[in-house]
């Protein structure tokens, strides 16, 4: 099957409110083509998840397109700073901070990826996060009685992964750090690859590393030369501190 | 009178000196000098210490290190073996985890953490970037070592607006001093050349106790030599700029 679309046509498969997981980690191979896309065509109201989300997060909220974000860490690193759209947003109460331990969010994820309801975890019965939120409650173990703290699953519409190479099919590679998004494909109803190259449809056959985001859970697939960008993608560029510095506002 | 120390040197030395041989060591995203601690320890007196971090590359041999994060592909393409976050988290909740760097906003002295919030969870004044891995870290890991380069009474405080995280903490390293935990509460392990107890004392809000009056040992020429070949760019001062 061919899936290879724009990112125009891609992205209007998303609904306004939709629940979507977001690959990479900071400014790390995040899918931020993508992220502009969204913005492009004005969404709203989309609930975003991910364990560790910078510059992705910070725009889509700066844009107002955000009701919710689950994650665990929401921040540039050391050199930029703090996502300060994500930030006053939050302080407004446009946004809803749905904090997480990062184990959490891969925990949910988890969850969903093997179809049960909720995910038990320890260490977290004695942190406020586990009082305040109702996305967590504590659990008992029904052989020894032992009482855990549980994350209820969260299986996203729809994930955007950005990835190195991807075939028609959708079969995706990632190189370097692949961070949740090999499980956020699989926690996921379906999947938006954005890819640096699209290579052959028999490439991958002939490859001793195959992909990590198989095409059957793929729904499109759109070439993105420079789809991390500003950020990072391994084998490809590093980042564009200046681009990054205007987005947030800064005088240069 | 002797040469000050850079607190970003004597933080870095202090935190690779809690690392033991043959421990297995966690740091997250933005944490540079527990980054720079850990590739010191396994250049001086912790060999056999176990690199882990966000990215999954175990073991990666002489890094070179970026500004803008501390979880990319540097740590990854050269390490020894991958061995991803899920996995770094799995290995903690089982029991299997010596040690996980972290850090936070505002500490009490019983070491809960706060990394979430000032003021109310839901409708803060002002929201922080979130404990990331701190909240299931901290409980099971066997040591959760903390570092702040900021060292003042909002920081180290009577009461934490909010307990992001609590449970192994064991000690927390300053730009002016080391603290351990001893009997349930923060006491001063050390403090760093160039500052003194009274100094601690008026920084801290909650009451400052200690067993004896000691210095940290300043970094020696050794540790100093890999400091500067591990990290040629200083990002172990990153966060005093």
């Amino acid at each position: 099957m061919n899936r290879i679309c724009t990112l125009e046509q891609a992205v209007a498969s998303l609904e306004d409110g939709a629940l979507i997981g977001l690959g990479g980690n900071t400014l790390n191979r995040a899918p931020m083509a993508a992220v502009r896309e969204i913005i492009r065509q004005g969404r709203r109201g989309l609930r975003l998840v991910k364990t560790a989300g910078g510059m992705d997060i910070d725009l889509l909220c700066r844009e107002g397109c955000v009701s919710s974000v689950d994650a665990g860490f929401i921040s540039y690193e050391s050199e930029f700073g703090l996502a300060q759209f994500y930030r006053r947003a939050v302080q407004r109460g446009e946004v809803i901070a749905h904090e997480h331990a990062c184990y959490t969010v891969i925990s949910a994820l988890r969850a969903a990826s093997c179809g049960v309801p909720f995910m038990p975890v320890r260490g977290l019965q004695i942190s406020d996060l586990r009082k305040v939120n109702d996305y967590f409650a504590e659990v008992q173990d029904p052989f020894t009685g032992e009482r855990l703290a549980a994350v209820r699953a969260i299986a996203p519409e729809v994930s955007f992964l950005h990835v190195q190479e991807a075939d028609a099919a959708g079969n995706g590679r990632i190189r370097g750090p692949v961070y949740e998004d090999a499980l956020l494909a699989r926690a996921s109803r379906r999947v938006i690859l954005t890819a640096e190259r699209i290579v052959g449809d028999a490439f991958f056959a002939g490859e001793a590393e195959k992909p990590q985001i198989p095409g059957f859970l793929v729904s499109h697939v759109v070439h993105c030369p420079r789809g991390a960008a500003p950020g990072c993608c391994p084998g490809e560029y590093g980042i564009d501190a200046e681009a990054i510095r205007r987005e947030r506002g800064e005088s240069l | 009178m002797r040469e000050t120390v850079r607190p970003g040197d004597m933080m870095a030395v202090c935190l690779s000196r809690l690392i033991r041989n043959g421990e297995t060591v966690f740091h997250g995203v933005s944490s540079h000098l527990p980054m720079v601690a850990v590739l010191l320890a396994r250049h001086t007196h912790a060999p056999e210490a176990v690199h882990l971090n966000i990215p999954g590359g175990v073991n990666p041999m002489e890094p070179a290190l970026r500004a803008f994060t501390s979880a990319g592909e540097e740590l990854y393409e050269p390490a020894c073996a991958a061995f991803p976050l899920m996995d770094v988290f799995d290995l903690s909740m089982r029991g299997g985890l010596d040690v996980a760097f972290l850090s936070g906003v505002q500490f009490d002295r019983e070491g809960r953490v706060n990394a979430s919030v000032i003021g109310d969870y839901r409708r803060p004044k002002v929201r922080l970037p979130g404990g990331a891995g701190s909240a299931v870290l901290i409980p099971t890991a066997k040591r959760a070592v903390i570092w702040r380069t900021k060292h003042d009474r909002r920081t180290f405080a009577e009461k934490v607006d909010f307990v992001t995280a609590q449970g192994h903490v064991s000690d927390i390293v300053t730009p002016l001093c080391h603290f351990t935990m001893a009997e349930g509460k923060l006491i001063v392990g050390s403090v760093h050349p160039g500052h003194t107890l009274a100094e601690v004392a008026e920084n801290t809000g909650f009451p400052v106790q200690y067993y004896e009056e000691r210095e940290t040992p300043p970094p020696t020429e050794e540790e100093l030599a890999w400091l500067r070949r591990i990290d040629p760019r200083d990002l172990r001062s990153i966060e005093f700029e």
